[in-house]
């Protein structure tokens, strides 16, 4: 949709408010990129619209809800980064390229962050709580329904995992030990009982010794143990002794 | 377009947007610390406006969530763009607010969500320093002094996430006059906001294209 300068001056007051189709809307925002008269009066109408919206009732969202976005965003990072050489290979996370300039300030950051996250997610489960009392089931959505502190005897490395509903897991870990040559740090799931280790995907450690790692719909669940081991290649069957670090993941 | 960016000539902003650009820097290098605090800074604004125009509780919640997301993922994109975080921010919200509105609305077309592209408007900030702290009441005053058909095209246009189509169906009135009455409605409003001069801060005359041009 192609429009004159004085079809865009028409739609000036519906573009500021939002108040046209999307597609007009891209039609105008081309317009305004590659027209030179003057949209001094569209200026000057959208100059208002910010205090429209001053006009409204303030409303604190519930509590739940940070811990819904940083959850989102953290996953975000990992879909977000470049895809590994051997796609096919258990998941194995690291940080995106620009990421690596900011090394540790930035990975350490991730790793208070998770466990503010868990903090959050506290929360967040007495504010589901609250809100089943007061409403259908349905609106109640939680990012998590249990979370893991991974840690190991007498220090070492460790680490917070959380356990979604859906059974995805995600962990970051910190002081581990870089990996080198083929190895690979793999992440066991063990259920209550003792049950066999399940691997559910492995991830490499650089010299930050800092561990990023996420397994979708993982089969976890809250009373599962999480563990990690350091394995000589990738998608071990069964863990080499000794665990690095371990936690049972549980509903705050 | 002589002033990409624009930080260094805006010396008339707000030591809060100046902040908030600082911390929009940092959530564009990825910085989920960054994000929160940005969260921190404005889930009241961002809740309560979303609350309004989709008047869902849960529906609110998803908006806010696209929203910042849609600001931790094209937070670089805002720092080649113009105005403050804060407007940038709430112009997100508002129009992933009018998108679920419209997506509830079966009468509406709406391009698939996956094909919505995740920047919104631009909404340029002309007078930060004039009106930055108008408060509430005052807004809420120039907005009831409109004549009542103004009013009632503006609040279905911004809170109700109408077209300027669907409010002349809805009110009967020709589309012109719908036009017309959503522009002299804001231009009234600005003029109570800022008096009747009306003057631009001179600092607007480098921005040409009024800020528009890219999202």
């Amino acid at each position: 949709m192609n429009l004159t300068h004085e079809q865009v001056l028409d739609l000036a007051a519906g573009f500021v408010v939002g108040a046209l189709d999307r597609e007009q809307e891209q039609a105008v925002r081309d317009h305004l990129a590659s027209c030179d008269l003057s949209h001094d009066e569209l200026a000057e109408l959208g100059g208002v619209v910010p205090y429209l919206a001053e006009s409204v009732d303030q409303v604190e969202p519930p509590a739940s809800l940070k811990a819904r976005i940083l959850a989102a965003a953290a996953a975000d990072v990992e879909a977000r980064r470049p895809t590994t050489a051997e796609p096919s290979q258990a998941e194995v996370v690291t940080f995106p390229t620009e990421a690596e300039r900011e090394t540790r300030r930035r990975r350490t950051s991730v790793i208070g962050w998770s466990l503010r996250i868990a903090a959050v997610l506290v929360i967040a489960a007495l504010g589901a709580w609250n809100l089943r009392l007061q409403q259908d089931l349905n609106s109640a959505r939680q990012p998590a329904n249990s979370v893991a502190v991974l840690s190991a005897e007498g220090g070492g490395p460790s680490g917070i995992a959380l356990v979604e509903a859906d059974g995805t897991v995600r962990m970051a870990m910190r002081d581990l030990t870089p990996t080198t040559g083929t190895e690979v740090y793999e992440a066991w799931v063990i259920a209550p009982g003792g049950a066999a280790p399940v691997p559910i995907g492995g991830f490499t450690v650089g010299q930050d010794r800092v561990g990023v790692f996420s397994a979708p719909r993982a089969g976890a669940a809250a009373g599962v143990t999480l563990a990690v081991t350091r394995e000589p290649r990738p998608n071990p069957t069964a863990p080499t002794p000794p665990i690095v670090s371990s936690g049972v993941a549980s509903t705050p | 377009m002589t002033d990409p960016g624009g930080r260094a000539e805006r010396g008339a902003g707000t030591a809060a947007d100046d902040a908030d650009r600082d911390v929009l820097e940092r959530v564009a290098t990825g910085e989920l610390d960054a994000l929160e605090e940005l969260y921190d800074r404005y889930r009241t604004m961002a809740y309560s406006i979303a609350l309004r125009i989709t008047t869902d509780a849960a529906l609110a919640e998803d908006v806010v969530q696209d929203a910042f997301l849609g600001a931790w993922r094209n937070a670089n994109r805002y720092l080649e763009g113009r105005g403050s975080v804060k407007t940038w921010l709430l112009s997100i919200v508002h129009h992933r607010a009018v998108d679920a509105v419209r997506r509830r609305r079966p009468t509406t077309e709406l391009p698939d969500r996956e094909s919505t592209p995740p920047t919104a408007l631009t909404i340029p900030d002309i007078w930060p320093e004039v009106a930055g702290r108008l408060d509430r009441e005052t807004v809420r005053e120039a907005l009831a002094g409109l004549s009542e058909p103004q009013r009632e095209a503006l609040e279905m246009a911004y809170f109700g996430g109408l077209t300027q189509q669907e409010i002349a169906a809805r009110t009967g009135a020709p589309l012109g006059t719908v036009k017309s009455r959503m522009r002299l409605g804001l231009l009234s409003m600005r003029r109570v906001l800022v008096g009747d001069g009306g003057q631009l801060p001179a600092h607007t005359g480098e921005r040409d294209d009024g800020g528009w041009a890219e999202s």
